[in-house]
């Protein structure tokens, strides 16, 4: 008499428990003996400096806030996949149905995707990378060491 | 119904106008939308009636108060000019959220389904967060709008918690459903008084009623002043007409309950708004404040409710819109002409000398104090006085007298700005553009005509 | 000995209520309470995974799957994007006697009793699990109400998140001159 989503309970519970479980054995057996260096973050080998809560760029924000009206819009045609064929309906319409409800999604996405387009052509997408400067450096190796070097090791 | 569409499709043209088209050249845009707009509403004229499945009512009073926001919005957009010529303006996009905005305000006027009134307040309310803090350079800009933004989503959110009480007590949004729960015993409307309650408080909320105005000076003070005047006019004449339809429509048939605790609620907008307005030296505060007030004299119509009150407040919602946009609009070509630290000043002494700077300017910012004062010979007289009239009607007495002795109070702080500007000054003549030259004499000579000859407007509704 | 009582006699689906709306108010606590920022937004994933399942109990699924898309997953993270360039370090804002805060406090509490003291008055009217239309809540049935009936609200939310977009494209945009915090 459990239900489908009863299952579903049971697989989440099910789930949690052996997650446990396994890191609980773990516990048991393993040693247990840290010190400073076990204890640092890992960060590929190099010394962390600093808190890891730096300012972001304020784009990561709008391109955020972009991804959330759209995977809100993606959201609302769930409903619509799963009524726009229905065939009571479209029987009942003589399929006048089917074209008013594309039509309806389609003004939807249309609005959207404009305001979209408008956030792209005002260059919101774009990057703003570093722009790479050229310095009036000269060095004192000449550059065909270099070359040199690199093919005799190649 | 018109509106609603050309302004959806007039607003995302504007975004891309802002990309191709040189900024000047917006503005003429922008007031050729809102006259097709207007325009349009010419084709819902005499076809009242239910449209897309109940979600909208149509009729005739409907269209006029549309007509108003929309007229609004014009002459909002007539002071604007020249305002946006620097370079950190976009005027592309403030247009596009005016008429996005305006889109939202027709929903809220002729909503006949509460997620309706729901999706035009939210459509009204981002775009005036939004427009709120558009000046990123003004750091109190920046205060009011995170402070407009905190505010009004926790008002949205009471709203919509009670038209979720709405929904269980009645299991409909649709507006007239609430007469059917009216003959039901007292536990049966738990739910639907909650709603009631939680429904006006959060709408009061954003037309800055007594209890719940604690946002308003410092976001309109905030805000730049031709969004303040957008926000004074457009968005407390879009809410004060869905308060009265749910008032006339949904709850008519609990007037008894709610009629009481309404009444408090004007009497607190109309001493905290008049008696604070007296201390304030923003002229942008004192605008405010006065909006108070104002709202709690637009509120009695609510309390009215008979068959003139809704005409009476259109007549209300006009005048008012006509002497506080002249007002802004004066303060505005005044305040970016007297630059103090580095930024318009916004004390209330710009006006001084104003007179023999610009007589013009002087006699419509006479007129449109004198309005919001409510003198006779202008429409602020008769405005308060049809208001009046209506709750007087109903029996409350006291808020008459209540109400005629805080227009007393008003005269002190309306007639500041008067005083000043017949000083004596040794200051430059004021050059004004010619197109907000010519809103401010529309204003200023339509609040004159409704003062003399109120019938004109009021035998439309 | 009466309170046993009620506790012995619960149903499974009375046991699930309850816990999940304990936790429910464990997490909105926890968000409000908790001096860590980042903690408030994982308590605040804890409320919204538990208000889910309070939707499946109500049978209503789509809705449940689309708050632990939508506001677990998406708008979670924007709240972390916000608390990540506030940069919030050591400042917290004390407010341990601020009268504001026993205002707030006191409002509230008053506020829940007010709904508490209505709620029980109120008469809830039982559904009757015999008749009850299984369809309801399903997505088929959302779908068929959202763009049969509420198909001009559906149309002017493209409307809305279109003046969300643009707002946040003009106030996102990095200005020379603008005052940084």
């Amino acid at each position: 008499m459990v239900s489908q989503f009863g299952f579903v309970l049971l697989f989440m519970i099910a789930g949690i428990f052996l997650v446990l479980l396994v890191l609980g054995i773990a516990r048991i057996l393993r040693p247990s003996r840290p010190n400073p260096e076990k204890n640092a973050i890992y960060e590929s080998g190099e010394e962390t400096e600093g808190t890891a809560h730096v300012s972001f760029n304020l784009r990561f924000y709008i391109v955020a806030l972009i991804f959330i009206l759209f995977d809100v819009e993606l959201v609302l045609l769930f409903p619509w996949a799963s009524v726009f064929g229905d065939k009571a309906l479209f029987d009942d319409t003589k399929g006048v149905w089917a074209i008013y409800a594309g039509i309806e999604m389609f003004i939807f996405v249309f609005v959207l995707a404009l305001g979209l387009v408008y956030a792209w052509k005002k260059g919101h997408l774009d990057w703003i990378k570093p722009s790479q400067e050229e310095t009036n450096f000269k060095s004192p190796v000449p550059k065909e060491l270099y070359k040199d070097i690199n093919e005799k090791y190649a | 119904m018109y509106p609603i569409i050309v302004f959806s499709v007039s607003g995302l043209l504007m975004l891309f106008l802002g990309l191709s088209v040189n900024k000047k050249s917006l503005l003429p845009y922008n007031l050729l939308f809102m006259l097709v707009g207007l325009a349009s509403n010419f084709l819902d004229w005499n076809a009242p009636g239910l449209y897309f499945n109940g979600m909208l009512e149509i009729s005739n009073p409907i269209i006029l108060v549309q007509w108003v926001l929309i007229f609004a919005a014009i002459l909002v957009s007539g002071i604007s000019s020249r305002q946006f010529d620097d370079t950190h303006a976009y005027p592309a996009e403030y247009y596009a959220i005016m008429q996005f905005a305006l889109v939202g305000a027709l929903i809220m006027v002729s909503f006949q389904n509460l997620l309706m009134l729901f999706v035009g307040l939210e459509i009204l309310s981002v775009g005036l967060y939004v427009l709120t803090g558009s000046d990123k350079r003004n750091l109190r800009g920046n205060e009011a709008a995170i402070k407009y933004f905190l505010m009004g989503s926790f008002a949205t959110g009471i709203f919509l918690f009670g038209v979720a009480m709405f929904y269980g007590a009645t299991g409909s949004f649709d507006i007239s459903s609430g007469n059917s729960v009216a003959n039901n015993l007292l536990e049966g409307k738990m739910f639907f008084w909650l709603g009631m309650v939680f429904i006006f408080i959060g709408l009061l909320f954003k037309i800055s009623a007594a209890p719940f105005h604690f946002w308003t000076a410092d976001v309109y003070q905030g805000a730049p002043t031709v969004f303040s005047a957008f926000m004074a006019t457009i968005v407390k004449t879009a809410v004060i007409f869905a308060l009265f339809r749910l008032a006339a429509y949904s709850f008519n048939l609990e007037y008894e309950n709610w009629s009481k605790f309404l009444v408090i609620i004007i009497g607190l907008s109309m001493v905290i708004g008049n008696v604070t307005a007296v201390f304030q030296t923003n002229f942008k505060r004192v605008l405010a404040f006065s909006s108070i007030s104002q709202a709690g004299f637009m509120l009695l119509s609510l309390i009215g409710l008979g068959a003139q009150s809704y005409g009476n407040l259109g007549f209300y919602s006009l005048s008012y819109a006509l002497a506080t946009i002249s007002a802004f609009g004066v303060f505005l070509v005044i305040s970016s002409n007297t630059i103090v630290e580095g930024r318009p000043s916004e004390n209330i002494n710009v006006f001084d000398g104003l007179f023999s700077r610009n007589p013009d300017l002087a006699i419509i910012l006479l007129i449109s104090m004198l309005s919001l004062a409510g003198i006779p010979l202008t429409s602020g007289f008769w405005s308060k006085f049809f208001v009046l009239n209506d709750a007087a009607a109903k029996g409350y007495f006291w808020i008459l007298i209540l109400g005629v002795l805080m227009s007393a109070v008003s005269l002190y702080y309306y007639f500041n700005p008067i005083r000043a500007s017949f000083k004596k000054t040794d200051l430059g003549k004021i050059e004004i553009s010619s197109l907000s030259k010519y809103t401010l004499y529309v204003c200023a000579a339509l609040t004159i005509l409704f003062g003399i000859a109120p019938n004109i407007l009021r035998s439309l509704f | 000995m009466h309170f046993l009582e009620i506790i012995k006699n619960l149903s499974l689906v009375q046991w699930a209520f309850y816990f999940l709306s304990i936790l429910t108010l464990y997490g909105a606590l926890g968000t409000i309470l908790s001096k860590n920022p980042i903690h408030s937004v994982i308590y605040l994933v804890v409320t919204f995974f538990s208000i889910s399942g309070i939707y499946i109990m109500l049978n209503a699924q789509f809705l449940a799957a689309v708050n632990v898309i939508v506001y677990a997953g998406a708008i979670m993270v924007l709240f972390l994007f916000v608390l990540m360039f506030l940069n919030l370090k050591e400042e917290s804002t004390e407010m341990k006697t601020s009268p504001m805060l026993i205002a707030a406090v006191s409002t509230g509490l008053l506020l829940g009793l007010i709904l508490i003291a209505t709620i029980r008055k109120a008469e809830i009217t039982r559904v009757n699990y015999n008749d009850f239309d299984p369809n309801t809540g399903l997505i088929e049935t959302l779908g068929m109400v959202l763009y049969k009936n509420y198909m001009l609200p559906f149309e002017l939310v493209s409307v809305l998140f279109l003046v969300a977009m643009s707002g946040a494209i003009l106030l996102g945009k990095r200005e020379k001159g603008e005052s940084h915090f």
